[in-house]
């Protein structure tokens, strides 16, 4: 028999970025608010000390601060008349666990997105005729425009303490950043992270192949900062110790760092850790939630009642919350219809490794997560697509984010794979290696998309979450044509060797090998509650009092990593909540 | 299954240096009070495996031997403590799999892009993988894995790698695959956890471990000076 | 998450019920409990874990430990049966309303100089703004014959100044005053800061006695309380009046962090003061001259930064500092703005007596969270990964690096230090999970 506890205005599930934030934004306008994470309470300081944490073994290849798979994960199949089998091992993919969720261990490469990309069916077909998009592909536009979103942006990178270099502020240029990227109201918080060596070798060569390198925006400090909630960050020293830990310098934004302390500070703020969620709890008639359910601790069943549910967890948990709820019609790729699960997408990455003679010392253990010279020539619509005939595109950088010889460590194409020979191949190449990648969009399709596995079940009973998914004949164009590219930028670097990964015609998702933790959709935003599952404000069309926040409600994927853009919508949202629905409590846009 | 009696007889040098290590360590931790007497130990105690049986444990010795040989680039995976490395992550959770999704129904026959989906976890790989690779080698050779001419060992291990070995209990690719990364891991994770002695798997690459401060190098494209260091201290 | 569990406004107030309403005087409860902060009454009389104001925590001392007492409005086991006249001669002359005196763990000898009226808002806000709590207060545990009162009331005549209340000189500067009002008085600074006598009393109670006054304190509970004199090397000559506003009111500045005793004071009772005070307590402590006016001022010296800039670690200590301190304290010795403390130049560094320095390397410190500025930064222990030699050797390479030049420590220092200290044993790698405080 569940507890029934005494209500709160608010509960909020899942406490990563999106959920810090909305908890922050909620508390701030008086309202009472539950946290329910499911993972252990972590911080700085115990989960990322100093010197404990510089292990590799334990944090980046057995995942101390991932997803505990053992208890829930999903299962992946390539195609609709597939069988899924569950996604058993950490590899593709390394979604977080505990408080802080990914935002904890994430890298801190932190952009916000190209204008276009919001609306980007209707620009393509405006620029390149309603024809252009393949059959199939069902990408659609936000129902946000960047000019709404850009004071959540710039509130975000304040927050985060994001250093960049600034290409306009204000219709005016005022340095040498991306010349592609967007009008700012106002320049990065601080200014750019050096340039490691081999970020400077891909600047000089990317230069002399023609195009424009800029400096990546980090949510890695470059200096000391105190951002709007009073809270503070130290200087990244370029440890390396970024992507799969917590950082010990304080540098690299995380909700724990940035956003936490300042909540501590509240009376009305609460924080329940080992708490999983079930389900939101409906109304008879399915329009209202009144709460959640969730496993606590000791494995009790404890019911939370509260008048606005933020669903807030990992991009696939919310999808597999809504479904479990059965807020939103879920999606059937046969019919088109329904809206939970549709368009499930993610990033289509290629990399390639320049090996170097010994006196080129790239030293790759320097690194920071989100610093590194990038380029944008071929990212977004900033090329012609019309004669190349896909849609999408991919900024190509050098993010050295330091790379350890666990699983960092790569060899020259034809190298030995053991014995002696390796062993020498991994003592030339260690430190003169340089690694770029082209981290490419994926776009959506109606075959790619989420719903409830009919087989397995997680730890508490529940079906998974299935994941349908695979490339298509435009990701595998895009990203072969992007990566040739950036094989320019290679090949004017004279290296000794180099090793082109890219994806072959035909060759399947494999989700042995890590490309990204950038999951995007399955309860996407959107201006139409037949093809979208959540409102302009990411409110639920269904269930008025459910906001759905994070990647979960990109109807597409882009080339930028997510977070930017993750965090600029939670404030975007938690806004609209504040001035608009608490005022007046029902749907914000009308069906 | 053969017993080495080299191996054996070394066990039981082993069991009785151990009977009395506890009482060193009480002991050294009790007068742990002065400069001289808060030295690093310099002397190495012997390892017991708690995991690997003894044929077993000469396998794992013999081939990570050959995996990441000792020489003129420096100590191999044996000098390094790999075979500590695994036999010590093999009594973690993640030796028996309780990191991995473990629910049935499993898939034999999945294709290779949707990973491990075998019911075996870890430690069943060795188990299992090192008894089915003795047999095969028993039966063509007449001698253990151990007992070969390192051609010999070289010659099996990368038909093992190949998966061109019918080891009939798993794909000899798994077992090949599984002692690949755990030697690589051993050989190159800290210390603490037995294996990349005397830091010999950082130094051979120029990793410099825990340093964790590069604020003074992040730009010149110099050979970093400092001699790795690890998250006791040690330094390299 | 609460808020620190000393919040006793107005909700506290309300909750006492009817026989509060009827004699509470809002503004005048609100001024007692925002001089019991001044004066950090909670931080003594408090238990850890325990009620506010009940009493109960264990005070070391060098003959016993002394438990502190129920100070709640309590009838039977507080101070609730208390007459505004026996709370001011427990207060402010040191003698309980049983007769028998104080022991001077309870700074009466600073509170002499508290005014009347600032006693009657004590008293109102300690009667009617605290809740009562029924706790028993604990004896101590003195060994007879030391635990014999008569001699404190000996010690009493001898060493606490007459009650008189303060009153404004009417210099030039208002704000001097009140900071030496706030100092002498209920701040009782001196009572960690200043030297002790061989009776162990305070070697000056106010700026007016002399050179001792703030100069620093023998180590107490393995921390060293620092002059707060204008000493170059090892005072606050280069702290300026707003940064020391700022570290009392956050606990930080751009090159420093509290740690030790002093993170309780500023948590508990100095954060919770107006800048106007904050400030008057700055100028008062600016306006104190150098114990040892001819020590030489502190320069930055660029030997060492430049040697590690370039690889050289063959100082004594330097390869020890590179591995374990420079991720944060920097190869040059100047930290990190607002987060990792410099140690070039930092008087807690070069202080004669080298005990808080040890003791941080051993222990490792939490800053804490302040309101206006939240955030904490950890450093980890040390006491595991290096030995007694090793500490010596990193403390006296800080100690003599970058300009600083205090004498060196030897290893028979660190040994004596970590006995005392509960620390993570050598050669063990901790859990920090195990040494973090809880959430």
């Amino acid at each position: 028999m569940a507890t029934t506890l005494k209500p709160v205005n608010a509960v909020v599930v899942g406490f990563g970025w999106a959920g810090s934030i909305l908890a922050k934004e909620l508390t701030e306008a008086g309202l009472q608010v539950v946290a329910l994470e499911r993972g252990p309470h972590q911080d700085t300081y115990p989960d990322g000390a100093y010197p404990n944490t510089l292990d590799e073994l334990t944090y980046n290849s057995r995942g101390k601060l991932f997803q505990d798979l053992s208890k829930s994960t999903v299962s992946i199949r390539h195609g609709i008349d597939g069988t899924a089998l569950p996604y058993r091992q950490l590899s593709a993919f390394l979604p977080g666990n505990g408080v802080g969720g990914a935002g904890l261990h994430w890298s801190g490469v932190h952009f916000r997105i190209m204008p276009e990309e919001l609306r980007l069916r209707s620009h393509y077909e405006e620029r390149y005729g309603k024809g252009f998009i393949p059959e199939g592909m069902t990408i659609q536009d936000y129902g946000v425009s960047y000019e709404e979103l850009e004071p959540h942006f710039d509130f975000a990178e304040k927050v985060f303490g994001t250093s960049g270099t600034a290409y306009k502020v204000k219709g005016q240029v005022v340095g040498d950043g991306n010349p592609f990227a967007p009008d700012r109201s106002d320049n990065f918080p601080l200014p750019a992270l050096k340039d490691v060596y081999s970020a400077q070798l891909f600047r000089k060569a990317a230069e002399e192949v023609g195009m424009r390198p800029y400096a990546m925006p980090a949510a890695n400090a470059s200096g000391p900062w105190t951002n709007p909630y009073g809270v503070q960050m130290g200087p990244c020293n370029f440890c390396g110790f970024c992507s799969g830990y917590a950082c010990y310098m304080y540098s690299k934004a995380s909700p724990n760092l940035n956003i936490l302390p300042a909540l501590k500070q509240s009376e009305l703020f609460e924080l329940r850790v080992n708490s999983n969620v079930l389900r939101v709890n409906l109304d008879s008639d399915g329009k209202r939630a009144t709460g959640v359910t969730y496993v606590d601790a000791q494995g009790r069943e404890i019911v939370q009642p509260a008048d606005l549910v933020i669903v807030s967890a990992f991009q696939f948990h919310n999808v597999h919350l809504m479904l479990l709820s059965g807020i939103g019609t879920p999606y059937d790729p046969r019919t088109g219809e329904g809206v939970v699960g549709k368009n499930f997408a993610y990033q289509n990455m290629a990399t390639i490794k320049a090996f170097f003679d010994r006196d080129v010392h790239t030293n790759p253990f320097i690194g920071t997560g989100g610093g590194g010279v990038a380029v944008d020539d071929f990212n977004a619509d900033n090329f012609d697509h019309g004669p190349l005939g896909f849609v999408g595109g991919s900024p190509f950088w050098v993010n050295q984010a330091g790379s350890k010889p666990i699983r960092g460590l790569t060899l020259p194409p034809g190298s030995p794979s053991w014995g002696s020979g390796w062993k020498q191949a991994a003592k030339d190449a260690y430190t003169h290696t340089l690694s770029m990648d082209a981290h490419g969009s994926n776009m959506s399709y109606r075959d790619n998309y989420l719903d409830l596995d009919p087989t397995y079940k997680d730890a508490y009973g529940q079906p998974l979450l299935r994941m349908t998914f695979d490339w298509k004949e435009n990701e595998y164009k895009m990203t072969r044509y992007v990566t040739e590219q950036m094989r320019k930028i290679a090949e004017a670097m004279n290296p000794k060797a180099i090793a082109v990964h890219v994806k072959n015609f035909g060759e399947h998702f494999n989700t042995r090998a890590y490309q990204t933790t950038h999951l995007l959709g399955g309860a996407i935003m959107g201006s139409d509650p037949k093809t979208s599952a959540v409102n302009r404000y990411l409110q639920s069309w269904d269930v008025h009092n459910v906001f759905v926040i994070g990647a979960s409600a990109f109807p597409q994927g882009t080339g930028y990593n997510p977070t930017g853009l993750v965090a600029a919508l939670a404030y975007w949202s938690a806004k609209a909540i504040r001035e608009q629905y608490l005022k007046n409590p029902g749907p914000l846009v009308q069906a | 299954m053969p017993d080495d009696k080299t191996f054996s007889g070394r066990r039981d040098f082993l069991r009785k240096t151990l009977a009395v290590i506890p009482a060193i360590t009480v002991a050294g931790y009790g007068v742990a009070t002065t400069a001289a007497s808060q030295a690093a130990p310099t002397l190495q105690s012997p390892y017991r495996p708690r995991f690997f049986t003894s044929a077993e444990w000469a396998f794992v010795n013999a081939a990570v031997a050959r995996l990441i040989p000792s020489d003129a680039n420096g100590p191999g995976a044996v000098e390094a403590g790999v075979p500590e490395f695994i036999d010590r992550q093999l009594e973690t959770a993640y030796g028996h799999g309780n990191l991995w999704y473990m629910q049935a129904p499993f898939a034999a026959d999945a294709a290779p892009e949707f990973g491990h989906q075998l019911k075996l976890v870890p430690r069943d790989i060795y188990r299992i993988g090192i008894a089915a690779l003795e047999r095969w080698c028993q039966s063509q050779h007449g001698k253990v894995f151990a007992e070969l001419e390192p051609a010999g060992q070289d010659d099996l291990l990368r038909q093992l790698e190949g998966g061109h070995l019918d080891l009939q209990d798993l794909p000899s690719a798994l077992l090949f695959g599984q002692l690949w990364q755990n030697t690589r891991e051993g050989f190159f994770a800290d210390p603490i956890h037995g294996g990349n002695r005397g830091l010999v798997g950082w130094k051979l690459v120029g990793f410099p471990g825990a340093r964790a401060d590069f604020m003074d190098w992040v730009d010149r494209g110099e050979k970093y000076p400092f001699p790795p260091v690890s998250i006791s201290g040690e330094r390299g | 998450m609460k808020l620190i569990p000393y919040l006793f406004g107005l909700s506290a107030l309300l909750a006492l019920g009817a026989s509060a309403a009827e004699t509470a005087d809002p503004e005048l409860l609100k001024k007692g409990e925002y001089l019991a902060r001044a004066g950090d009454c909670v931080a003594c009389h408090t238990a850890k874990g325990g009620q506010p104001f009940a009493g109960g925590l264990p005070m070391e001392t060098p003959i016993g430990t002394l438990f502190s007492t129920n100070i709640t409005p309590d009838r039977e086991t507080g101070i609730g049966a208390y007459s505004f006249e026996d709370f001011d001669l427990a207060v402010r002359h040191g003698i309980a309303k049983q007769g028998y005196t104080l022991y001077p763990a309870m700074p009466y000898p600073s509170y002499a100089r508290v005014t009347e009226p600032d006693m009657r808002a004590l008293y109102a806000y300690f009667m009617q703004g605290v809740a009562p709590v029924k706790q028993a207060n604990k004896d101590s545990a003195i060994p007879w014959p030391l635990s014999m009162r008569l001699p404190l009331t000996f010690w009493r005549w001898a060493f606490a100044p007459a009650v008189e209340d303060f009153a404004l000189a009417g210099g030039q500067d208002p704000l001097l005053e009140r900071g030496a009002y706030l100092v002498d008085g209920l701040g009782h600074c001196g009572a960690c800061h200043t030297p002790r006598g061989i009776g162990m009393q305070e070697k000056a109670l106010s700026a007016g006695d002399g050179p001792d006054f703030l100069a620093g304190s023998a180590p107490l509970e393995g921390w060293i309380a620092k002059s707060l004199r204008g000493d170059h090397r090892t005072g606050i000559s280069n702290w300026s009046e707003a940064e020391l506003v700022q570290f009392l009111r956050t606990g930080r500045t751009d090159r420093t962090a509290v740690f030790g005793g002093m993170s309780e004071v500023v948590v508990h009772s100095m954060q919770y003061m107006t800048d106007a005070d904050l400030t008057a307590i700055a100028r008062y402590l600016k306006s104190l001259p150098a114990s040892n006016p001819g020590a030489p001022a502190y320069a930055y010296d660029d030997q060492v930064s430049k040697a590690l800039y370039h690889g050289d670690d063959s100082k004594t200590g330097a390869a020890l500092y590179v591995d374990n301190c420079a991720a944060c304290h920097r190869t040059d010795g100047q930290g990190y703005a607002r987060v990792f403390p410099a140690l070039a130049g930092n008087p807690v560094v070069s202080g004669d007596d080298a005990t808080s320095l040890i003791h941080i390397v051993l222990k490792g410190d939490t800053l804490p969270a302040t309101h206006q500025a939240p955030s904490t930064f950890t450093m980890p222990p040390f006491s595991w990964r290096l030995n007694d030699q090793q500490v010596a050797d990193v403390v006296n390479f800080i100690r003599s690096s970058w300009g600083n030049q205090a004498s060196p420590v030897n290893a028979e220092q660190v040994k004596h230090l970590r006995a005392e200290l509960d620390v993570p044993a050598l050669g063990q790698i901790p859990d920090p999970h195990a040494l973090a405080p809880q959430h």
